[in-house]
């Protein structure tokens, strides 16, 4: 790929773009109900995951885990989870249960287990050891320990964990339709294949309008259940009436089942706020089991079927395709660094621009911040989508695409790296009569490199994992031969493909945490 | 008296007869520790660090072995049992530690709970998962330390001195018939440390609950305990009742020179539970 294609390549997306507009909501009853479905994928996919990783954590935490070979195994199938793609699932799962949102919520529960599992599991090794020993002293078996002191000072971290997964489901639920897997993704796919451009456009800005949403909303939920804000400890603050007579309240709960030596917890506003939340995760929950058609329910012989096609997975066949799968998983490689690198370079200035302590003007740093808090609501793969269709396949699109979710993504990251920069040596720095460019070089970039080589190796490894699917979208790379051997039905080589993928993610991943382990160390 | 028969009434409660211990590392902690140790007493252990206090405790629930010698626990021979039965020994023998050892998110009332554990056969998380009758009890143990008021308050809202107390409560829960309390006030100030001794003597005479304490604040021991055992370089130097003792007899134990050369210096004893 040459780099004058690849900046040709934004002319066609410019031109692809002027002919969506104005987009056409004729469709909007048909993207309402995908969009719902989207997001009922994203619930069920997650609760699935919870219900499975929440046991799985107690075997990959070190301090809970009974015993050694329990242990390896837990974070086995934790590692394995994380390094395959919901997107591979889930093309894999359309083929075991055919097209429908169920594959996609398999798909999405499989996967996230990958970081709930590990996020839990850290949670309760991150506890303090202390009232567990003080439990044990009591004559309290070891599960009994375990529940009654461990797993207090974990449930927050859980919570808050559940429901930033929760977010990223949402936004990954929009996608998996392009594989056939039920959502919003299915209508925009099939919007862009029959040209009708403006419908497409109208399906992208509602499921854009609705991450957002979502992403707003359980900011708001997660800072609220896990403010922390002691049970029924008052402290009336100097803030609103309201508040004022709230804690008021709570403080008469209180003190009513102190007199009265209530044996039940004061319903103090905290406990209430829990009980809605619970209350309207059951409630959700039970639309969307009722809305979604999942067969899985009425009849056992459908999983005959899924797990032959599973089972058909191993041994992996490494001989048919041999030399697509070699040629796919370089260029996938290829795809990785290159975008990484572009979108490094886009980045950097995008951050300056957002970084207050850098930007003078108000007006540049919220400006950028905004624009780029907008950009970054958009799935990759919808941008992917949009740039193969401007650009027919192949890696350059794909390489694009990634490179400008690269630039959204890493500027915020090196924004507010350089937000944390220490300023006294800059100041100092400034005193010599440095310019504002000098400065910047000699104070604020050295203080920042550490964290910004981190970031870089972070987002290597997250642009491997998208690259690996972008080809399932027509942007090259592996995932191409991937959707092509489930098509053909040569499932072995479908296995070698998923097999590679989680080689080549895994040791991207364990050379990350060396080199970050090495950065720590030389600090 | 029948050896490694459980028994609750048994008088003296504990019996040390010349234990000895030496750890791995070749340090004497304890030599030739012999105590008896009746009901309803209460008695503080006092030295310096490093004197053997927290091992010679940590013997008497199993938490070490001695190397040579007995330790006889409620009829119980603690030195030679097996793990279930010395489950069942900590069952009966409440531990007090110095950092509490609370859980700071949980309210006051599910920590004091969760001393039940060892009578209830399920994991039980939250206070709705404990049966009425304990729940109600627990209020009881909270209000005998003074804190029920603050049941439904969070653990870390808590000075010190309060943490101390509800983790006494958290002990009372589990009914033992003996406290060992291993420098519960090291880390509070001097009036909730005396808060905390007073609660520990009321326990004591109140309910005949033995209570065995250690402490370096030799005017906090002279203060509140019925008995004072003073160690030096693992060797019971002091054994008399509190009444009638004076400060420059404490103050011998506290001696650092000794004139055969044996280690007294704040050389660290291990009292982790590894080497037993």
């Amino acid at each position: 790929m040459s780099f004058a294609g690849l900046f040709g390549g934004f002319s066609d997306v410019a031109a692809l773009i002027a002919r969506m507009l104005p987009p056409d909501f004729y469709q909007l009853s048909g993207i309402i109900s995908a969009t719902i479905e989207t997001l009922w994928m994203a619930l069920l996919g997650t609760t699935i995951a919870v219900l499975i990783s929440f046991p799985l954590s107690f075997g990959a935490a070190k301090n809970t885990t009974p015993n050694k070979f329990v242990f390896a195994l837990c974070r086995g199938i934790i590692t394995m989870t994380r390094a395959i793609p919901d997107l591979i699932f889930a093309a894999i799962f359309v083929r075991a249960f055919g097209i429908g949102p169920l594959a996609g919520i398999l798909a999405l529960g499989l996967h996230s287990i990958g970081m709930i599992g590990k996020m839990f599991a850290d949670a309760l090794e991150n506890a303090d050891a202390m009232p567990r020993e003080a439990s044990v002293s009591t004559g309290a078996s070891k599960w009994q320990a375990i529940f009654a002191s461990i797993l207090p000072q974990a449930t927050p971290t859980m919570i808050g964990t559940s429901l930033y997964r929760l977010d990223i489901n949402v936004r990954a639920s929009a996608v998996l339709g392009l594989v056939g897997a039920g959502g919003i993704g299915f209508i925009i796919q099939s919007a862009l294949r029959s040209l009708d451009y403006p419908s497409a456009l109208a399906a992208v800005s509602v499921i854009f309008i609705v991450i957002l949403a979502i992403e707003f909303f359980s900011s708001k939920v997660r800072a609220s259940i896990l403010g922390e804000r002691s049970a029924s400890v008052v402290v009336v603050r100097s803030q609103s009436e309201r508040s004022i007579r709230r804690t008021g309240r709570d403080r008469t709960l209180l003190v009513d089942a102190v007199t009265m030596r209530s044996l039940v917890p004061p319903l103090t506003s905290d406990r209430k706020s829990r009980i809605i939340s619970v209350w309207v995760y059951v409630i959700m929950l039970a639309i969307a089991l009722g809305t979604i058609n999942m067969p899985i329910f009425s009849s056992f012989g459908y999983f005959d079927d899924a797990w032959r096609i599973v089972a058909q997975l191993v041994p992996p066949d490494f001989t048919t395709a041999r030399s697509e799968l070699i040629t796919g998983m370089s260029e996938s490689l290829a795809i990785a660094f290159i975008s990484t690198t572009l979108g490094l370079f886009i980045a950097i200035p995008l951050g300056l621009l957002s970084s207050r302590n850098i930007v003078v003007r108000k007006m540049v740093f919220v400006g950028t911040r905004s624009m780029l808090v907008v950009f970054r609501g958009i799935p990759e793969l919808i941008i992917a989508v949009l740039f193969v269709s401007a650009m027919g396949l192949g890696p350059v699109p794909g390489t694009l695409a990634l490179t400008l979710v690269t630039a959204f993504f890493m500027s915020k990251l090196i924004a507010d790296t350089f937000e944390e920069v220490d300023p006294s040596p800059r100041e100092a720095i400034f005193a010599t009569g440095a310019t504002r460019i000098q400065e910047l070089f000699g104070s604020v970039l050295p203080q920042a490199m550490p964290a910004l080589v981190s970031q870089i190796l972070y987002m290597l490894d997250v642009n491997l994992r998208s690259s690996t699917v972008l080809g399932i979208v027509g942007g090259g790379g592996i995932g191409f031969l991937l959707l092509g051997s489930i098509r053909v039905f040569e499932f072995g080589t479908t296995g070698a493909v998923v097999f590679s993928i989680f080689v080549v993610v895994y040791a991207i991943e364990l050379v990350g945490s060396w080199v970050r382990g090495v950065l720590d160390k030389a600090n | 008296m029948s050896l490694n028969r459980f028994d609750q009434e048994a008088d003296p409660i504990v019996r040390l007869s010349d234990i000895s211990k030496r750890f791995p590392n070749g340090t004497l902690a304890l030599d030739k520790v012999s105590l008896e140790i009746p009901r309803g007493q209460l008695l503080c252990l006092i030295g310096l660090s490093g004197s053997g206090k927290s091992t010679l405790l940590r013997h008497v629930n199993g938490l070490h072995k001695p190397t040579s010698g007995s330790v006889d626990v409620m009829g119980m021979r603690v030195s030679e049992a097996a793990n279930k039965d010395l489950r069942e020994v900590r069952r009966h023998v409440g531990f007090v530690f110095q950092q509490f050892g609370l859980i700071n998110r949980a309210t006051c009332l599910e920590n004091v709970l969760s001393g039940a554990l060892g009578r209830l056969n399920w994991p039980r998380y939250g206070v709705r998962s404990y049966p009425k009758q304990l729940r109600r009890l627990a209020f009881d143990h909270l209000d005998r330390v003074g804190l029920a008021d603050q049941a439904y308050q969070r653990a870390d809202t808590l000075s010190g001195g309060q943490m101390q107390r509800v983790a006494i409560a958290r002990s009372l829960m589990q009914e033992p018939q003996m406290l060992l309390a291993d420098e519960p006030v090291a880390s509070l100030d001097p009036e909730s440390s005396g808060q905390v001794l007073e609660l520990l003597l009321k326990i004591a005479t109140e309910e005949n609950m033995t209570v065995i304490c250690t402490l370096h604040q030799v005017e906090l021991a002279l203060g509140w305990a019925h008995r004072i055992v003073g160690l030096r370089a693992g060797k019971v130097v002091l054994d008399r009742s509190a009444i009638g003792l004076d400060q420059r007899d404490v103050m011998d134990v506290y001696q650092r020179v000794d004139v055969t050369g044996a280690p007294t210096s704040d050389e660290d004893v291990p009292t982790s539970i590894s080497n037993s």
